[in-house]
C-alpha cells in the first residue's frame, strides 16, 4: 500500500514535470507560428500597409490543433504498443510521425494565409518558410512527446480507464487552452506591440501597427519565440503543469478517503486557495499601479 | 480595425423556432419511451439532455476575450469560447471518468471539481501574466463596479481599450463555467457507460463476460461524451457571438436560448449514441 502511494506520488510528479515542459514548448511553438489569437494582428498588418516577416500558421486555434496532434501521437503510440513495440520506441515513433504532420500543416497554413495577403503587397518569404517551419516542428516535437508520455503514464501506470488516444484528445485540448490563455496576451500585447506604452492595453486605433524591425534588420518569428520563451512560455508551462499535477495529486492521494469524497473536498480547497491568490494579485495590482485616470474624469 | 464587431444577436427568443425545437426534443423523448419504456436507457437519454443543457449554460459563465484580449484591448481570456470551455470540461471529464466506479454522485462531483480546478489555475495565470508580465491591472468593460467585490472598474481601463485582464467576477464566472461543464460532461459519460454501453455492448457483441467489453464501452462513452461536449460548447459559443466577460455581461442574459438549443441538440445526439448499441 505504502509503495503504491509513493509510486503514485512519484508518477504524479513526473506527469506534472512533463506537463510543465509541454506547456512551455507549446506556447513557444504557437508564438513562433502565431497560432494563437495574436495571429489576427499578423494577418491585419499588411492590410494596414505594414508588410512584415512574421510567420503565421493559424488556420485552427491552439486547442483543436493540439487536440489533433496529441491524439494522433497518442493513437500511433497506442497502436505500436498494441503491436508489442517497446514503449519508449513507440512514443518516439508516434511523436516523430505526428511532428511530420505538424510540419505539413505549418507549411500549407503559412503559404495559404500569407498568399491570401498578396493583394496588399505581402510577399511569401521562402527563407522564412524554411527557417521557421523546422523550429516550430522542433518545439512541437517536445510538446507532443511530453504530453503523449504523460498520457501514457496516466493510462499504463496510474490506471486511468481512457485509452491512450482519448487521453490525447482530452489533454491536447486542455494543453492548447491553458497555453493560449496564459501565453497569448504576452505575445500579442507585450511583443507584437512593444512600441506601445508598457502597463496599458493596446489602444484599438493602434491595431495592425505591429513591431516589424529588430535590433538588426527585420524582426521575424524566431525573435518573437526568443522573447516569449522568457516569460509567456514558462508561465504557460507552470499553468499546465499545475493543472495536471494537482488534478492527479488530489485523485491519487485523496480518492481512497471518504468513498471518493476526499479528492473532491481537496479539489474544492485547492480552488479556494487559487481564488484567494487571484484576489490578492488583483488587489496588489490596483494598489501598486493605481488607476489610469481619476474616477471623476473616467 | 481588429475589433470588428460581430453580428449582435438580441436577448429575446424566437418563440416559433423554440416551440419547434422543443417539439423535436419531446418527439425524441417519446420515441425513446416507446422503444425502451421507463428503463435505465430512457433515463440515460434524459440525463444526456440535462448534461448537455448544463454544458450550454456553463459556457456562458466562462470569460472569453478572444483576439482583443490578447492585445489587452478587452477583458477575458485570450482564446475562443468553445476551446476554453472544451479544455475545462474535458479536464473535468478526465477526473470524473476516473471516479466512475465510485457511483454517479462522486463521479459527477469529481468531474465538476476537475473542471473548476482547471479554470481556477488558468484564470489565475491570466492575471499573473497581465499583472506581473505586462503591468496591467484588471478592469471590466461591461460593469462600472465589480458585483462581487464592489471595486470600481472604469478608472482602471487604459485609454482606448474596453478593459483588460480578469476582474474577480470574471474569475468566479470561469470557475462556475468549468464546474458546470465538468459536471455535464461527466454526467453524459457516466450514464452512457454504466446505464447503456456496458450491458448492451455485451449483448450486442455476444462477448460473454463484462470484462471483455468494458474497454470498448469506456472508449465509446468517452468519444460520445467528448463529441457531445463539443457540440454543446460550439452551440453556446454561437449564441454568445464572439466574446463574453462572464455573468455580469449583458450577453449572459441570452442563456435560456442556449439551454433550449443544447438540450435539443443533446437529445438528437443522445438518441444516436444510444441507438448505436441498444437497437
Amino acid at each position: 500500500m505504502v509503495e503504491n502511494i509513493v509510486l503514485g506520488i512519484g508518477l504524479t510528479a513526473m506527469a506534472g514535470a512533463l506537463a510543465t515542459v509541454a506547456g512551455a514548448a507549446e506556447d513557444t511553438e504557437s508564438d513562433i507560428g502565431s497560432q494563437g489569437d495574436p495571429n489576427s494582428q499578423v494577418q491585419l498588418a499588411p492590410q494596414m500597409g505594414y508588410v512584415h516577416r512574421i510567420f503565421n500558421k493559424a488556420i485552427a486555434g491552439e486547442p483543436p490543433a493540439y487536440g489533433l496532434w496529441v491524439a494522433l501521437g497518442a493513437g500511433i503510440t497506442g497502436a505500436l504498443l498494441a503491436m508489442g513495440v517497446n514503449a519508449i520506441l513507440a512514443l518516439i515513433i508516434g511523436t516523430v510521425l505526428t511532428t511530420l504532420v505538424q510540419g505539413v500543416y505549418a507549411t500549407t497554413a503559412y503559404l495559404g494565409r500569407i498568399a491570401s495577403l498578396a493583394k496588399f503587397g505581402q510577399p511569401v518569404y521562402i527563407d522564412i518558410l524554411k527557417s521557421m517551419t523546422t523550429v516550430t516542428m522542433a518545439h512541437a516535437f517536445v510538446a507532443i512527446f511530453t504530453t503523449v508520455a504523460m498520457c501514457y503514464l496516466m493510462n499504463a501506470a496510474l490506471g486511468h480507464p481512457f485509452p491512450l488516444a482519448l487521453l490525447g484528445v482530452v489533454w491536447g485540448i486542455a494543453l492548447g487552452a491553458a497555453g493560449s490563455a496564459t501565453g497569448n496576451p504576452y505575445y500579442g500585447k507585450e511583443r507584437q506591440y512593444q512600441n506601445q506604452k508598457f502597463g496599458a492595453g493596446v489602444p484599438v486605433a493602434a491595431s495592425g501597427n505591429i513591431v516589424r524591425y529588430a535590433e538588426a534588420g527585420e524582426r521575424n518569428s524566431l525573435d518573437n519565440g526568443w522573447f516569449t520563451s522568457k516569460l509567456g512560455g514558462p508561465a504557460s508551462g507552470i499553468c499546465f503543469g499545475l493543472i495536471v499535477f494537482l488534478e492527479l495529486w488530489r485523485t491519487v492521494l485523496f480518492e481512497p478517503f471518504l468513498h471518493g469524497w476526499g479528492a473532491i473536498i481537496v479539489g474544492f480547497i485547492i480552488v479556494l486557495v487559487f481564488t484567494i491568490m487571484d484576489r490578492y494579485i488583483e488587489v496588489w495590482a490596483r494598489r501598486t499601479y493605481g488607476p489610469y485616470v481619476k474616477e471623476a474624469a473616467a | 480595425m481588429s475589433v470588428t464587431p460581430k453580428p449582435a444577436g438580441g436577448v429575446g427568443m424566437d418563440m416559433t423556432a423554440m416551440g419547434l425545437a422543443i417539439l423535436l426534443m419531446l418527439a425524441i423523448i417519446g420515441v425513446a419511451w416507446y422503444m425502451f419504456g421507463l428503463s435505465l436507457i430512457f433515463y440515460a437519454l434524459i440525463a444526456i439532455i440535462i448534461g448537455g443543457a448544463l454544458i450550454g449554460f456553463g459556457v456562458h459563465f466562462v470569460p472569453v476575450g478572444g483576439a482583443p484580449a490578447a492585445m489587452g484591448q478587452a477583458p477575458g481570456i485570450a482564446t475562443g469560447v468553445a476551446m476554453l470551455a472544451g479544455g475545462a470540461g474535458l479536464a473535468g471529464l478526465f477526473g470524473g471518468a476516473w471516479a466512475a466506479d465510485l457511483g454517479i454522485v462522486v463521479a459527477c462531483a469529481g468531474g465538476a471539481i476537475g473542471g473548476a480546478l482547471m479554470m481556477a489555475i488558468t484564470c489565475m495565470f491570466v492575471n499573473v501574466i497581465y499583472v506581473y508580465g505586462m503591468g496591467i491591472p484588471s478592469a471590466s468593460g461591461k460593469a462600472k463596479v465589480d458585483p462581487l467585490t464592489g471595486d470600481t472598474q472604469t478608472e482602471y481601463k487604459s485609454q482606448g481599450t474596453e478593459g483588460h485582464g480578469l476582474p474577480f467576477i470574471s474569475f468566479v464566472g470561469g470557475i462556475v463555467g468549468g464546474f458546470l461543464g465538468g459536471l455535464g460532461g461527466t454526467l453524459i459519460y457516466y450514464v452512457l457507460l454504466k446505464w447503456v454501453y456496458v450491458e448492451k455492448l455485451a449483448h450486442a457483441l455476444g462477448a460473454g463476460p463484462l470484462a471483455n467489453v468494458t474497454p470498448i464501452a469506456i472508449s465509446l462513452a468517452g468519444i460520445f461524451a467528448i463529441g457531445l461536449f463539443l457540440v454543446n460548447a460550439v452551440l453556446a459559443a454561437y449564441n454568445i457571438t464572439g466574446t463574453i466577460e462572464g455573468p455580469h455581461d449583458p450577453k449572459f442574459a441570452r442563456w435560456p436560448r442556449a439551454v433550449v438549443a443544447t438540450a435539443v441538440a443533446s437529445a438528437v445526439c443522445g438518441i444516436v449514441a444510444i441507438a448505436i448499441v441498444a437497437v
